[in-house]
């Protein structure tokens, strides 16, 4: 029995997974190491005519290529000389054959999916708390088929009402009045469960990792969040899954320390 | 024979002094895309000059920003992004120096950065995109402004022209008359080569002309260019010829959380080290030493 999957080995698979049969170019921005990795498991196993843009590297495992590690940096040295393809930034957003999958990272995430990485910004004009900035998510956002958000926190502080600024705007009613192309969020991946998106736009729990509860997220997300009357737990990777991971795709681990199960807080009398 | 024959300018020349003066306020576009590219040799020999109010731009910065913001040069960075990846997710000191609002950042989404300088060097105010509208960038950046479009009526955001006084790019190729070749895409520096007015380039190599000419398809080339020879120049990031010194971003980063605690020593060491107490770039390529360089050596 193998070592269970810390978060981001479970977020991996749960992208993976999740992936379209119709998806065929991937693109994934810095930072994002499980999207990273969940690219790289499609091309080996599920989508092998896709095309993953890892930094300037434009690549596809299928027929049993040979995999390199998942990367530490997207830009590093001889990038143009891994892969099948360079990705020019100076033409990527000007092609109809933009990516139809991209993932977003956040700082904040409201009710209708919203999501807010470039910061809270202060009265007079400035900045309170500075995020690192929009990168490609107002563009990428706007025309892709479909986004993942992929949340590393999971409190009142980050799941609020409204965000404090609008970076991608996930909202569905503001995308069909504005005539969006794209097909907004997806699935929002948190450290508690996994989210999608109801008719209405809002955010809807879809599966709980194991060992929490509907009462924890409610308590850790500031707002109502769409509770479905039956909702299962995040089936949990395969061994096979979890090999195929480990063994080729993440062999150096960056994926992290297998994590034990997040446990619902209790607060005892004498925390208080 | 040959004296009836002119003779064409050479444009390289020494790292010190190839910037010439660098006036208080000016818009200075910084190459490369996250942790590659990035024409360190040349930021150094600017911050050496100590230039004021400095407004940076570069489409997806990294710490170098960070760098120069330590040395008080920098008013205001047009960017998309400030940092390392998961070294460090917002440049530290250029968090620190937005949020005590003493830098200004001129927020752009990364295709709105591409745009911006495609109209400064096509000569428009400004160029449409569709990315942005909806967001919150229009509210916090006024000069993105959201517009009905004249054919079809539907909402779009101008966003303006971003005209630069100086490109420093990083290049793996050069030669004497400024033609210049890139091993790989050249990320966005041809973008920003082209919105400047003047534009220098460092390079790991100068090879003559005919070398240039067996892959002109390469080849690219401004008006106004500088090159100067800087091999590895964009050390602690990577290029065609060097990898990315993840150590040294470590500790840079380590000296920068040091510093935001109230611990000015090891960044004002760095600073002094790397920047004020170097001349050439041979002598800050000996404060990182042969045997690191050769580590990093693709």
């Amino acid at each position: 029995m193998s070592t269970p999957a810390s978060a981001l080995e479970l977020q991996t698979i749960v992208l993976a997974r999740d992936f379209r049969p119709d998806d065929l170019v991937f693109q994934v921005g810095a930072n994002l190491t499980s999207a990273r990795a969940a690219c790289m498991l499609a091309s080996l196993t599920t989508h092998p005519d896709a095309r993953l843009l890892l930094g300037i590297e434009i690549e596809n495992f299928s027929n049993g290529r040979p995999v390199p590690s998942v990367p530490t940096f997207l830009f590093r040295a001889l990038g143009h000389e891994l892969g099948e393809a360079n990705m020019h930034q100076s033409t990527v957003f000007d092609t109809m054959s933009r990516p139809d999958v991209f993932f977003v990272g956040g700082i904040e995430v409201d009710r209708v999916g919203n999501v807010n990485l470039t910061g809270i910004p202060n009265e007079e004009c400035g900045w309170k708390v500075r995020g690192p900035g929009p990168v490609a998510l107002a563009t990428m956002s706007t025309f892709c088929n479909g986004y993942y958000i992929l949340m590393g926190r999971h409190d009142r502080r980050t799941f609020v009402e409204r965000v404090s600024h609008i970076t991608a705007l996930g909202d569905r009613q503001r995308r069909t009045e504005l005539g969006l192309p794209g097909g907004g969020p997806r699935l929002l991946l948190s450290p508690l469960g996994v989210f999608d998106f109801d008719d209405a736009g809002s955010m809807r729990l879809r599966s709980l990792h194991e060992g929490v509860t509907g009462e924890q997220v409610a308590d850790s997300t500031g707002f109502d969040v769409v509770v479905p009357d039956s909702v299962p737990t995040t089936s949990p990777p395969t061994a096979s899954e979890l090999a195929m991971l480990r063994s080729v795709v993440d062999r150096e681990g960056l994926l992290g320390e297998p994590a034990a199960p997040p446990r619902p807080v209790t607060i005892t009398e004498e925390q208080r | 024979m040959t004296e009836i024959f002119a003779t064409r300018t050479r444009v390289v020349r020494e790292l010190s002094g190839a910037l010439g003066a660098i006036a208080d306020g000016s818009v200075i576009g910084l190459g490369g895309t996250l942790t590659a590219g990035r024409p360190m040799a040349l930021l150094r020999e600017l911050l050496r000059q100590r230039p004021r109010d400095l407004t940076l731009v570069s489409p997806v910065a990294s710490i170098d920003v960070d760098l120069a913001v330590a040395t008080g040069c920098v008013a205001r960075v047009v960017t998309s992004y400030v940092g390392a990846e998961s070294v460090a997710g917002v440049g530290p000191i250029f968090r620190a120096a937005v949020e005590r609002g003493d830098v200004e950042v001129v927020d752009r989404d990364e295709a709105h950065c591409i745009l911006g300088l495609r109209a400064a060097a096509q000569g428009l105010p400004f160029l449409p995109w569709l990315g942005g509208v909806g967001t919150d960038l229009p509210v916090t950046q006024p000069e993105l402004v959201e517009f009905a479009d004249p054919i079809t009526g539907r909402i779009l955001l101008a966003i303006p022209a971003i005209a630069l006084d100086l490109a420093l790019i990083h290049a793996e190729v050069a030669d004497d008359y400024g033609n210049v070749q890139f091993a790989g895409t050249g990320h966005t520096d041809m973008q920003l080569a082209s919105a400047a007015t003047r534009v220098i380039v460092q390079c790991d190599r100068i090879v003559p002309n005919d070398t240039i000419r067996r892959n002109p398809a390469a080849t690219y080339f401004w008006r106004n260019t500088t090159v100067v020879r800087a091999p590895w120049g964009t050390h602690p990031f990577a290029s065609g010829a060097i990898d990315i010194d993840e150590a040294a971003l470590r500790d840079f980063v380590t000296r920068a959380r040091a510093l935001l605690k109230g611990d000015s020593d090891e960044m004002e060491r760095y600073v002094q080290d790397t920047i004020y107490k170097v001349s050439t770039h041979e002598q800050y390529l000996e404060t990182v030493g042969v045997t690191r360089i050769s580590e990093l050596l693709t």
